[in-house]
């Protein structure tokens, strides 16, 4: 039975191994962007005495895809805030299973949000323009559109498929944990980085 | 029905459901049951529309602004420069780590960074000493809540944005609780200092070290411009524009901060002056922060972007303490915290409509009046339940939680909102050092490689006093609310 969890299993670590990957690295293209963006704003405003339309609503698009394409890490690596204690107070089998059934909880929470997600991006609210974006539409840069608000809304679309395919991963690790295969199981890829938010 | 979500909400918390689905699947779950399907698409979106804000991109920009100082090398300059301020005292480095704590807290808005910063630096150093590790330890991890009390601030940023605060209003507000916190912690070193015979440290560790010629220019001209500006702000005060053209009362006042400069270095040792002058730099990032946001040039979020530009002009061009090849990964650490915080305030938004949908902080509000009618006994009470909030839940997520349940409670007890921000803030704050889910506590545990058991029983007197503090903040609003009006932040 563990034999087949694994096989099934590594598809999704791949997947997140180099999907993850690529995430971190367009966040951190979009931090520097972001950084950017706003001192443009302030020497424009201050220095030159006019405010640009722009860099706000482009800050602000960095900043949700930053969130969207490396929060998947973040949860990977048991960074999102939780009150471990009564899992680990448990025995280790019964932790486990508490463990999967909180995994299958917040899988629930995440298919739904993919869903009405897709909505969200496909829907009316998609089809408007942001009001200061503009997007190259041809090769040699003579024709300009704005760039439509549904990829800022893409942002959290692509973010919950991201953490989706991260908590299948979870839990068909938790899964062969439970079955007694952890021993096998490589450990999970945690970067020196640590989440210190407070 | 809806008002079951809070109950459910505590259940998935206490299960151990990371916080960030609790806050969706508990209200998801009763609008579900409720057949109001929709309004759980109104969750996704107040979500997204809760992360797609501006003032909200301060947080990731202090976190980056602080990881791109703390690997660029300011730590060791904030302890040689505390150290030669206060190591001479008895119990000396013990003094030294709160002061670091306190200066670092300007340039970081982290508890976590601040233990592991300055715990890796200080705790063998006060070993090597003669204290003990647990006290060590405990002393780090005890001085580090500052960090989040003094701005800027994370914790004050999330308060802010979810309550509708004013930013600046609550970084203001946090400097005089953060200094008294550090002051409690001093004293209490002190009278640990008698009873344990602890040493006194030599005030300058590295004799004759030497200053790069950027950096020596750059404090010797920031040293020059800041005092010229606190003596043209006094000149001002007596209406000295009124009658002198600006630039030219600027210029008298430069020359006034530069002689008052010289005949001061003629007072100290050559070490001594060495150690202030490394200190100048970093410890200008505060004051580009607070000056900016006081003076009204920038918004929180523009100062915020600003100490990124300033910490990289620091790192790589003053101090040279970084290349290219860190960058990414400080970006990465940064970006990483950011993402985990923002997704967080997103379903906190979410979450704040279902509360004022349920009707929750009415109904609370109806049961903590039923307790008692005073706001003083009302404010004791809230304060020991935060408390115990604390010892589970890091402030971020508790803030998120029982801010919109409990805030307008105590505002229409007649508490200012930015004074409860503060005696929230603070309260779940210290909670990071209270044991058993204190997240310095095990930050310091695995820096020192002591147990947590140890540390925390070491860390107790510290507590007192900062539970003291507490209360003091608490009855006390002067405390915060001072230079919130003086400034005219605060009507």
């Amino acid at each position: 039975m563990t034999g087949v969890l694994k096989a099934v299993l590594l598809p999704f670590q791949l997947w997140n191994d180099v999907v993850l990957k690529i995430g971190r690295g367009i966040a951190v293209v979009a931090i520097a962007l972001m950084v950017l963006a706003i001192l443009i704003q302030v020497f424009f405003r201050y220095v030159l005495n006019n405010a640009l339309p722009w860099p706000d609503e482009a800050a602000r698009f960095c900043m949700l895809w930053l969130t969207g394409v490396i929060a998947p890490t973040a949860f990977r690596r048991r960074g999102f805030v939780a009150i471990d204690m009564l899992i680990e107070a448990l025995p280790r089998r019964a932790g486990a299973l508490l463990s999967l059934l909180l995994l299958f909880v917040s899988a629930a929470v995440l298919a739904i949000a993919v869903e009405i997600g897709w909505g969200e991006v496909t829907g009316f609210g998609g089809q408007f323009d942001t009001a200061s974006l503009w997007v190259p539409a041809s090769l040699d840069f003579s024709e300009w559109m704005r760039v439509p608000r549904s990829w800022m809304m893409a942002s959290l679309l692509v973010g919950v498929v991201l953490l989706f395919i991260v908590n299948i991963e979870l839990i068909l690790r938790a899964l062969i944990t439970i079955l007694g295969g952890a021993d096998d199981l490589r450990p999970m890829p945690l970067g020196e980085e640590e989440i210190m938010a407070e | 029905m809806l008002i079951w979500f809070l109950p459910l909400f505590l259940f998935f918390l206490i299960i151990g459901l990371p916080v960030f689905f609790g806050l969706l699947a508990a209200p998801g779950i009763l609008l579900w049951m409720a057949g109001q399907e929709r309004d759980i698409t109104l969750l996704y979106r107040n979500v997204y529309n809760g992360m797609d804000s501006f003032p909200l991109m301060a947080i990731p920009f202090f976190m980056l602004a602080g990881e791109l100082m703390n690997k660029g090398g300011i730590t060791i300059r904030l302890v040689e420069f505390s150290q030669a301020l206060m190591g001479h005292l008895r119990g000396g480095l013990a003094h030294v780590n709160v002061l670091s704590s306190i200066l670092f807290a300007g340039l970081s808005g982290s508890a976590v960074a601040d233990t592991s910063a300055l715990g890796s630096m200080l705790i063998p150093a006060m070993e090597k000493q003669g204290y003990t590790r647990r006290f060590a330890a405990a002393i780090t991890a005890a001085s580090s809540v500052i960090g989040p009390i003094i701005p800027p601030s994370g914790i004050m940023i999330i308060y802010a944005y979810v309550m509708g605060e004013s930013v600046a209003a609550l970084f203001l507000a946090g400097i005089v609780p953060g200094v008294l916190v550090g002051i409690g912690l001093m004293v209490m070193v002190r009278l640990l200092a008698d009873r344990y015979d602890l040493p006194k440290a030599e005030r300058i560790v590295q004799k004759e070290q030497t200053i790069s010629g950027a950096e020596f220019w750059s404090s010797f001209l920031l040293l020059r411009l800041n005092l010229a500006g606190v003596l043209l702000m006094i000149a001002n005060g007596f209406g000295a524009s009124e009658t002198v053209p600006g630039w030219m009362v600027f210029a008298v006042m430069l020359a006034l901060a530069h002689g008052l400069l010289i005949w001061m270095r003629r007072q100290v040792s050559h070490d001594f002056r060495i150690v202030c002058k490394r200190a100048v730099v970093p410890l200008q990032t505060p004051i580009l922060i607070l000056g900016g946001i006081l003076i009204g040039i920038f918004t929180p979020t523009e100062a915020a972007a600003v100490a990124v530009a300033y910490a990289i002009l620091v790192a790589f061009f003053i101090l040279r303490t970084m290349t290219l090849a860190d960058l990414p990964g400080v970006l990465q650490r940064a970006a990483l915290t950011s993402a985990v915080v923002l997704l967080l305030v997103g379903a906190a938004m979410a979450f704040k409509t279902v509360v004022s949908l349920s009707y929750a902080p009415q109904i609370l509000a109806e049961f903590i009046l039923s307790l008692s009618e005073n706001p003083l006994t009302l404010l004791f009470l809230i304060n020991i339940l935060l408390f115990i909030v604390g010892m589970f839940l890091d402030a971020g997520p508790a803030i998120i939680i029982l801010g919109p349940i409990l805030g307008p409670i105590f505002v229409d007890l007649g508490v200012h909102p930015v004074h409860f921000a503060i005696i929230m803030s603070v309260n779940l704050t210290v909670g990071l050092a209270t044991p058993p889910m204190g997240l310095v506590l095990f930050v310091a545990s695995s820096v020192s490689g002591e147990k947590v058991e140890t540390i925390s029983k070491a860390i107790l007197p510290f507590l007192a006093i900062e539970v003291f503090v507490i209360f003091l903040i608490t009855y006390v609003p002067a405390i915060s609310m001072t230079i919130p009006r003086l400034t005219g932040f605060v009507n």
